[in-house]
């Protein structure tokens, strides 16, 4: 079965990004979804990287034009608006992780 | 588990807080915890400008529920040892919003993160930024009269974070 792949991108990789990718992967696990790889990169770093991950969850303002979802993860950050969008992450790996299964 | 790895302190003391300072831009309260920092020997005397310079392309203004929480940082190389420098303002002053450069947030509560390698210190990284989500933490900080409130109220929070999730 194919993975779904997030990146979680900020400015400079340090620590926020770091952050927001510990707490994805709490709630991924608490909905039970452990068919997800999710890594962290740096916002210069992000249009050599883009290709390979199916979902951008990030920090910066993405300025690398894609097709992909882009997530804020400024919710997970304040935890205002956090709910929602954890909810509509969750919803796109599940219908990308359903696509790719019909493939 | 890497043994060698969790030696690293993370620090977190009065010498580099600030209680209820008054100044008028973001660039002086990042040159002065910069400043606090760089003088107990925490980072390079590269990383206020780093951090300064940085703070333009990618801001660090976070509306929280309870104020506004900014958490200016640089990369690894301007940074000699873990810490955290606070400061709460007496006036809030405009960060941009982070992810959101176009947006200003009135920021009443810095905290500037000097990190030389996040994955040594993860552990009580994370811990230090789940405070901007306490609404309660950020209360007691916000209201604090001195340097000890302040280091509690966040040390507090560390142990009772370590309490629930472990590590």
């Amino acid at each position: 079965m194919a993975k779904v792949s997030i990146v979680v991108v900020c400015g400079s990789g340090v620590a926020m990004a770091m952050h927001a990718a510990y707490k994805l992967r709490e709630y991924l696990d608490k909905e039970k979804i452990y068919d997800v790889h999710i890594d962290g990169s740096g916002n210069n770093e992000l249009p050599s990287r883009i290709a390979a991950y199916d979902i951008v969850v990030s920090n910066a303002q993405v300025t690398v034009e894609t097709d992909k979802p882009v997530f804020s993860a400024i919710p997970l950050i304040t935890g205002v608006g956090e709910e929602e969008l954890v909810k509509e992450i969750v919803a796109k790996v599940k219908e990308i992780r359903e696509a790719k299964n019909h493939q | 588990m890497n043994v060698k790895k969790q030696s690293i302190e993370f620090t977190i003391d009065e010498k580099f807080i600030l209680v209820n300072e008054s100044i008028s831009s973001k660039e002086e309260i990042i040159t002065k915890l910069g400043d606090l920092l760089f003088h107990n020997g925490f980072v390079k005397d590269t990383y206020t400008k780093a951090v300064l310079d940085r703070e333009n392309v990618y801001p660090t203004g976070l509306k929280a529920r309870v104020t506004g929480v900014a958490v200016p940082h640089t990369d690894t190389i301007h940074v000699i040892k873990p810490a955290v420098a606070i400061a709460t303002l007496r006036e809030p002053v405009v960060f941009h919003g982070m992810g959101a450069p176009d947006t200003d947030v009135e920021v009443s509560i810095v905290l500037m993160l000097a990190i030389h390698d996040p994955q040594e210190v993860v552990n009580v990284l994370r811990k230090i930024i789940f405070v901007i989500e306490d609404d309660a933490a950020l209360q007691k900080i916000l209201a604090a009269s001195d340097k000890a409130e302040i280091k509690n109220t966040l040390k507090e929070h560390i142990d009772a974070l370590t309490a629930k999730l472990g590590k």
